[in-house]
């Protein structure tokens, strides 16, 4: 391999890591709500979305940085994700209906009623943050002048990936070492056992798909400074966090993120090596294969591992 | 002979059964199809305000035979099937005789094929597919030229000035992304350019990074790409990122032409040149006073787009004006006959070089310099002397 495809491959690799990382928070919300409430919700990309909007006017009006706005945006949609969970998803829940699930029928509604209200308020112009650091970039051969290969890693994409990896952090401690978490975590394996072990199923709900919003909010935040926004942008990442809920094996957390960095390494490999109009057809092939192959997904590949201890 | 005008006649009355306004005639209802909401909405909100300015300034001046014209504007989404629809329920229903609009490629295809089926005269404003106007559609006329020619203005630069040996092609995989990367393709093939590469990418792309990486690689003398708005200010900024030089970075038309392009993009926009229909400093009659009544009114000059409505306004109503009757088949008559001034250039439908219907005029280059759109080329139109060669990524501040 000479040293002008090692860049090639290596500057893929990047890319593909910062897009994975950034993937894994959007499906982790999306995971999150799919392991307690066993539905899928497919207003995800829409609460993207309202997050991105509220950095967009933050920023616009305020001069807030679109990272900062993650500490607004965050908790606006943790609440409106309750609000969400408490009005409209569970009266659902208690009318028999003859439709099986027929709470994910809700959240399409959701999602629509969501992006048309954005179109309405806000047009459907494309809309951005140009921050100053858009397009700034570290360089291999600013810091290793003999350096036979460049790479570059460009800034915004990279203070993404650490506020990503910070937020999944956060979330992995709040869900192994507080009470809400590990009740949260019952709920999501056993609903009957946690019920009986005096859990409050109905909060823990509530709870959860605002904090499965939250994430997601916060993911636009981190997506707005190397991306861009229009209202009718939910569908692409509702299918992102979906084909990634499935490959991470519906309801695993670890599973999820896994499988976030795996799409994400995967679409750029793709687009490199075979081209970048075959990057949806990949997703769609990685989304068969999973459910033809890997039904459990990631997560049921590191279950037999522990297993097998 | 007479019946079937009559019907008609009394079926357009019926139709617009609105008030009878000033002018005591009445109005004449036209609605629009067009992508108001969506990825493609910014191009229609600009064609809605040209529409509606033309449509201003033709009812202050009379209308069409005394009529005063009320538009209307019904949302495609740049969906090829809402826009069938659309256009449907404008034939068969509101029985209007003739259509105007669309945007994308792939909607005038589809509307292309209703209008000629219910022979019904269709004026495509702005899309290039070179196909549409190729089918042999007898009641189809492109105002704008087809895709192959949008290129030309931009090829005799590269002839003279540039002088590139390699290009790489990056292309959106729509309609128009494609057959204007095709078109480029031969142009390259002709002028003894190597293609070292071409590849299309999925509209709505996060990360063009990858792709990038291998254009590096690859190094050719020019960047050609075909993308609408967002994607080439996202192309551009990773460009940026991943210092990817070239002598040249050239658009191809729609996306790169528009203002937001440079709002978007910022710094990175610096310096790419992209093919154009029209610029704000053509010398047609009115099209300075257009490009400034709609900067006073809008903040931005307009693109081509909303030129090209404009002006398709004033060919509506000269084609009107001349037709004997509102019948589909006198106003297609009338359509085929003209031959008018606008301030988007020299309206004429003419049969040739495989297309029908088809209105052929000159393009042109435009570079961002210092954060606005100048036209460079051809030099007799030029208000900016183009910036030749540009500068490397590492030695720009």
């Amino acid at each position: 391999m000479g040293s002008a495809q090692l860049e090639v491959l290596l500057q893929t690799l990047i890319s593909g890591l910062l897009l994975g990382g950034l993937y894994a928070l959007i499906g982790l919300g999306m995971t999150l709500i799919m392991g307690v409430m066993k539905i899928i919700n497919l207003a995800h990309g829409e609460l993207m979305m309202v997050g991105m909007y509220i950095a967009f006017w933050m920023f616009t009006l305020f001069g807030v940085d679109p990272y900062l706005s993650v500490f607004i945006a965050g908790p606006v949609l943790f609440f409106l994700g309750i609000a969400i969970q408490k009005f409209l998803v569970n009266p659902v829940l208690k009318v028999d209906s003859i439709l099986p699930e027929n709470q994910v029928i809700l959240t399409v509604g959701i999602g629509m009623v969501l992006s048309s209200a954005a179109t309405i308020a806000f047009k459907s112009d494309y809309r951005s943050t140009p921050v100053s650091y858009g397009t700034s970039a570290f360089y291999l051969s600013d810091i290793w002048k003999g350096s036979p290969i460049e790479l570059s890693l460009s800034i915004p994409w990279s203070v993404s990936f650490v506020f990503a990896l910070a937020i999944t952090g956060a979330l992995w401690f709040f869900l192994q070492k507080t009470d809400m978490g590990k009740s949260i975590r019952a709920t999501s394996q056993d609903l009957d056992a946690a019920l009986l072990m005096g859990v409050n199923v109905q909060r823990m709900r509530v709870v959860t798909f605002g904090l499965g919003s939250g994430l997601v909010g916060a993911a636009g935040c981190l997506f707005i400074p190397i991306y861009y926004l229009y209202p009718a942008l939910g569908g692409q990442f509702t299918l992102i966090a979906f084909v990634i809920t499935i490959l991470g094996g519906l309801g695993s957390n670890v599973g999820a993120i896994l499988g976030g960095l795996i799409l994400g390494l995967f679409e750029s490999l793709t687009a490199t090596y075979v081209g970048m109009g075959w990057a949806p057809v990949g997703r769609f092939l990685i989304f068969i294969a999973a459910l033809l192959f890997l039904p459990g997904g990631v997560a049921s590949l590191l279950r037999r591992r522990t297993f097998g201890k | 002979m007479r019946c079937p005008t009559l019907v008609l006649r009394a079926a357009f009355a019926v139709s617009i059964c609105g008030a009878s306004l000033l002018q005591g005639a009445d109005p004449l209802n036209l609605s629009i199809p067009l992508p108001l909401t969506g990825g493609q909405a910014k191009f229609g909100e600009m064609m809605k305000r040209s529409y509606e300015m033309a449509t201003d300034e033709i009812n202050a001046k009379g209308g069409v035979k005394g009529r005063k014209v009320i538009l209307a504007f019904e949302d495609s989404q740049a969906k090829a099937d809402s826009a069938r629809a659309i256009v449907e329920k404008l034939i068969d229903v509101k029985k209007q005789p003739i259509i105007i609009g669309e945007y994308t490629s792939a909607c005038a295809k589809a509307v292309a094929a209703v209008a000629n089926e219910r022979k019904t005269p269709y004026l495509i404003v702005a899309s290039a597919d070179d196909a549409i106007t190729q089918q042999n559609y007898k009641y189809v006329f492109r105002q704008n030229v087809p895709n192959a020619y949008y290129a030309q203005g931009l090829v005799s630069f590269f002839k003279d000035v540039v002088k590139p040996q390699s290009i790489a092609i990056l292309f959106e995989s729509s309609d128009f992304g494609t057959s204007g990367a095709a078109d480029m393709e031969k142009h390259a093939q002709r002028m003894g350019m190597k293609v070292v590469l071409k590849e299309k990418y999925e509209k709505g792309a996060v990360d063009f990074k990858p792709i990038l990486s291998k254009v590096k690689q690859a190094a050719p003398d020019v960047i050609f790409m075909v993308s609408y708005v967002m994607d080439a200010s996202l192309l551009m900024k990773q460009l940026k990122e991943l210092r990817v030089d070239a002598k040249l970075f050239a658009g191809g038309a729609a996306g790169f032409a528009l203002p937001e392009f440079v709002d978007n993009a910022k710094d990175a926009a610096e310096y790419v040149v992209t093919a154009t229909l029209w610029t704000p400093q053509v010398k047609y009659k009115g099209a300075k006073e257009y490009a400034d009544k709609y900067k006073a009114k809008f903040g931005d000059f307009p693109s081509y787009h909303g030129a090209s409505a404009y002006s398709a306004m004033y060919v509506v109503q000269d084609v009107l004006t001349r037709a004997k009757s509102l019948s589909q088949e006198d106003i297609t008559a009338a359509m085929k006959k003209t031959d008018l001034q606008t301030a988007y250039g020299h309206i004429k439908f003419e049969d040739r070089d495989g297309y029908q219907n088809q209105c052929f005029s000159e393009t042109f280059v435009l570079q961002v310099q210092k954060g606005e759109h100048q036209t460079v080329w051809p030099a007799t139109y030029a208000n900016q002397k183009y910036l030749f060669p540009i500068p490397k990524w590492r030695d720009r501040k």
